[in-house]
């Protein structure tokens, strides 16, 4: 290869921590986003302990104000961005080029370059508490609260410019499974015959390229207003208050669905395996999931009911939103019809995934009442909402996420996790969950507003509120216990084989874990349920014939995706030591912006797979 | 591979237009670009104006997209994902511009 | 055997059929307009809510309009570029390509002066929501622009390396795509934002001359 100087020579065979950090196979990115995902959800755990500490009791001073003000932001942004969307992402790239029959994704580079941007764009973020100006303004950073005049420190440019890196990291991800899902799948694997899981992840992918620009362009709007005084949330010039809160919302509606339905097709997929039985209504859940996906664009307006948008289109955006209830209310028959009958076993993601669907439908009504406008006039902005986005997110969500793990834990690893262990942790996450916000449904219809950091003893609300931390806490014993049961399990847990659950995906038909290059033969699909239909269709499996595995072509290691992050990143962070240091955020930008400009070069001039890499196998032959 | 490769080129040849077509195209854009420029300076209501505008921009950008974009004669599924998002676009902005006009209070 | 960026699934048969990339182009291209849209939404709704300051009067329409025709053209040039390589016709691809980036630099040009024009008569990004959003969307247009001459001279300057080759067109269809695309933007905001923005202020064109005028003096 012509055009590689000496240094960054390519990697092409590395070892050690160099083989994860030039990484583009999708299973080892995977498992680098799901470790990323968990080390946060500890991060974001611990702001949450932070401020049921502070809420115990009235009149508590744990923390001060400010503190409090960036504990609830940052655990919001924190676990919606840092933790459910990437772990959502682990299992993406985990499981989506398996359950087609691919080798990789797309773009496997572009891939890596997504988990960089997130990372990076992470730390950058949580950067700001070494500075002492973490991100105080609340999850969805209102503007004009957010403008340079009223928040003068530079949190909230953190924040933007976090979420900015990250933003672009989570686009490229989207594409890119966009692309592997429509592009990618094996012979005979037609949609229809798709895992739910990757449908919704296709779904998902779908809803990040058509919603994340909008939040690109709002934030985008909101740094030039802070860094070089253009008006847009400017009032003295003339703006519209709403403004922010309307861009906002038409991402941030979209943005719940690519929070929830990954876990929906989770548990679409783990529901069938331990049932025993076909997933029921396999045509109408995936319709569910697109139509869900699709009314999500036109509901945006119903986070703003209080903020009187005329009473047109305060009815429109709230029959929009209660018709989402039908497809999701379509969604949990199908679930409960594939148990029906089924012979069901439970064991440990079952449990999980039936925690799923009691706690997401309890969420999904509340969802329902704040749908009623006149209802929620009373309840914007009380903990009755905080109980419900947590019923969904957490209860929804991370349930779904958390049986994926124990289910999908075998194929990762090659070994299984505990179940006695297992079953432990979903007792005590189920009552821990259900302690803490089951009883902030009472607060909230008591009064007590979100994010207030402390209250007077004759509110009447100390003693839910010390129920509510001590739920808290259990839920912390219990992520505890989950830590230790996978850190057993992957030195000393059972050995998995292919398929130890017996399940019909085609992830189910290689060893566990999968070899690198996934499918020694790319497999021919001829039903939705591959590994079942073919039991009981042949008496043995037919024998696998020798593949050599030189002349299977995987695209070589590549310095470029963490390059150009690096690159991209620093110029975000330029942008910070420009505002104290013109001159040093000038170089700063110029040199990191010439570092990602080169890095694009030589992406884009280096082959997927190397040169050598390529010849030696045309030797070979 | 190669042969592969072929194939995918020479329907593309196929089913592309030729220069001249292009031109041609090019000439309507121009003329249309024009059209729209006079009418700007005559003398209409502004509801007329508009509409004759937002028709003759709509016209100029199902040509690009048709012709020097291949829509017309590519898959279906690049139509697809471009006139999707297009579609939820519009709808929102129409939707946010009534929302901050006060048609909808 | 060098291509640009080409991924080796890309030369398999994908399940559709179609290229990876190009797919991705469309894709990206549909998330682009997700981005577009919102500017130029946010332009229209602050319209007529500026405080102070020069507005739509400030647009110069005759301008404008040869500069559309300057991208326009740039356009033409973009698909008898692509034609040409598609026939193996080197000298033809590079002419057309040179002659789209420089088309497309014209129309920076013309930004730059217009930019310019703004400034001296008062209109900055920072003096109210007209200058906010209209230089915001515009100027997000013109890095559009200036990424796609970026990677129209890169083409150029890799089919002297032999990197751009009759087989590897599609390097330059995707480039073409992204290039008429820009295009596309441009039409709707010429139409939308310079013709139906300025019609709406007739009388102001006007005053906005005499002030123009009184300012030049």
């Amino acid at each position: 290869m012509a055009t590689n100087i000496a240094i960054l020579r390519r990697p092409l065979d590395p070892t050690g921590a160099w083989a994860w950090i030039t990484t583009v196979d999708h299973k080892k990115i995977g498992v680098l986003y799901g470790l990323t995902a968990f080390a946060f959800f500890i991060l974001g755990g611990v702001e949450a302990l932070v401020m049921r500490l502070q809420l115990a009791q009235a009149d508590l001073n744990v923390v001060s104000a400010a503190t409090f003000n960036q504990m609830f932001t940052m655990h919001g942004t924190t676990m919606i961005f840092m933790v459910v969307m990437p772990a959502g992402a682990a299992f993406f790239n985990f499981l989506v080029p398996l359950q087609i029959g691919a080798r990789d994704v797309a773009f496997p580079r572009l891939n890596a370059l997504s988990y960089w941007l997130f990372l990076f764009g992470s730390i950058l973020m949580n950067f700001s508490f070494f500075t002492g100006s973490a991100p105080d303004m609340g999850w969805f950073a209102y503007a004009p609260l957010t403008a340079a005049n009223f928040s003068t420190s530079s949190s909230v440019d953190y924040w933007i410019l976090g979420l900015q890196v990250m933003g672009v990291g989570t686009l490229a991800a989207g594409f890119n499974f966009v692309i592997t899902i429509i592009n990618m799948r094996a012979p005979g694997m037609t949609l229809m015959r798709m895992p739910v899981f990757t449908w919704m992840t296709l779904i998902v992918s779908f809803l990040i390229i058509f919603a994340f620009p909008v939040i690109t362009v709002a934030i985008t709007l909101l740094l030039f207003d802070r860094m070089f005084g253009t008006n847009f949330y400017d009032i003295t010039a003339g703006a519209d208050p709403l403004l922010w809160q309307h861009l906002f919302w038409v991402f941030g509606h979209p943005e719940v669905y690519i929070l929830i339905l990954p876990s929906m097709g989770i548990v679409s997929d783990i529901l069938p395996t331990f049932s025993r039985k076909p997933l029921f209504g396999y045509v109408t859940i995936v319709l569910a999931g697109a139509v869900i996906a699709f009314l999500g664009f036109g509901v945006w307006a119903h986070h703003m009911f209080t903020v009187g948008m005329g009473r047109w289109a305060t009815s429109a955006f709230a029959v929009a939103t209660m018709a989402i209830a039908v497809p999701t209310g379509v969604k949990v028959f199908n679930w409960l019809g594939t148990m029906y009958g089924g012979s069901i076993q439970f064991r440990t993601p079952m449990l999980f995934a039936l925690g799923f669907i009691s706690l997401f439908m309890l969420g999904g009504l509340s969802g329902v009442m704040h749908a009623v406008v006149p209802v929620d006039l009373h309840q914007q902005d009380t903990y009755f909402v905080v109980a419900h986005f947590h019923y969904v997110l957490f209860g929804g969500s991370i349930f779904g996420l958390t049986a994926a793990t124990y289910y999908w834990f075998p194929k990762i690893t090659g070994r299984m996790m505990s179940e006695s262990i297992g079953k432990t942790h979903f007792a005590l996450m189920f009552v821990g969950f259900n302690l803490t916000f089951f009883p902030m449904h009472f607060l909230g219809v008591l009064g007590m507003p979100r994010r207030i950091y402390t209250y007077a003893p004759d509110m009447g609300w100390s003693g839910t509120n010390m129920a509510v931390t001590i739920g808290a806490f259990v839920i912390a014993v219990s992520i505890a216990v989950f830590l230790y049961n996978m850190v057993r399990s992957a030195r000393v847990g059972q050995p998995a084989g292919a398929n130890p659950w017996g399940a019909a995906t085609l992830e189910w038909s290689i060893e566990s874990p999968p070899h690198h290059y996934n499918f020694a033969i790319v497999p021919t699909i001829r039903s939705q349920h591959p590994l079942w239909d073919e039991e009981a269709n042949t008496v043995e499996p037919p024998p696998l014939p020798y593949v050599d595995e030189s002349s299977i072509h995987m695209p070589s290691p590549s310095y470029w995706p963490l390059l150009l992050a690096m690159g991209v990143t620093l110029v975000a962070g330029s942008l910070l030591v420009w505002q104290a240091h013109a001159i040093a955020g000038l170089t700063m930008g110029a040199a990191s912006g010439a570092l990602a400009l080169i890095s694009v070069y030589r992406w884009v001039f280096e082959p997927a797979v190397a040169t050598e890499v390529a010849e030696g196998a045309a030797a070979h032959h | 591979m190669a042969a592969q490769h072929d194939l995918h080129h020479e329907e593309h040849t196929e089913k592309h237009p030729s220069p001249r077509r292009y031109i041609q195209i090019a000439v309507v854009l121009c003329v249309v670009t024009l059209i729209e420029f006079l009418i700007f300076y005559g003398n209409w209501d502004s509801a007329t104006m508009t509409g004759i505008i937002l028709l003759l921009s709509g016209l100029k950008f199902l040509l690009v997209v048709g012709y020097y974009m291949h829509l017309k004669f590519d898959n279906w599924r690049f139509s697809a994902f471009f006139f999707f998002p297009f579609i939820i676009m519009i709808s929102i902005m129409v939707a946010l511009m009534a929302l901050f006009s006060n048609l909808t209070r | 055997m060098q291509y640009l960026a080409r991924s080796p699934e890309a030369e398999h048969a994908t399940t559709t059929g179609l290229n990876n990339r190009k797919l991705l182009m469309w894709a990206f291209l549909g998330s682009d307009a997700m981005f577009f849209g919102p500017l130029i939404a946010t332009h229209l709704i602050y319209r007529t809510e500026s405080l102070q300051g020069p507005i739509e009067e400030i647009l110069n329409i005759p301008v404008t309009t040869i500069s559309t025709f300057v991208l326009l053209m740039s356009s033409l040039a973009m698909v008898l570029a692509l034609a040409g390589i598609q026939q193996g016709k080197m000298g033809t691809f590079r002419f057309w390509t040179a002659m789209t980036a420089l088309l497309g630099m014209v129309f920076i040009g013309f930004q730059m002066v217009e930019f310019t024009e703004f400034a001296k008569h008062g209109l900055t990004p920072r003096t109210n929501l007209f200058g906010s959003t209209f230089l915001t969307l515009t100027g997000f247009h013109g890095a559009h622009v200036t990424v796609g001459i970026i990677w129209l001279w890169s083409l150029f300057f890799a089919s002297f390396r032999g990197k751009v080759k009759q087989e590897n067109s599609l390097d330059v269809e995707i480039a073409g795509l992204y290039w008429h695309f820009v295009d596309i933007v441009w039409i709707v905001i010429f139409g939308v934002i310079y013709l139906v923005g300025a019609f709406g202020v007739e009388d102001r064109v006007l005053e906005g001359a005499h002030a123009l005028a009184g300012l030049g003096g």
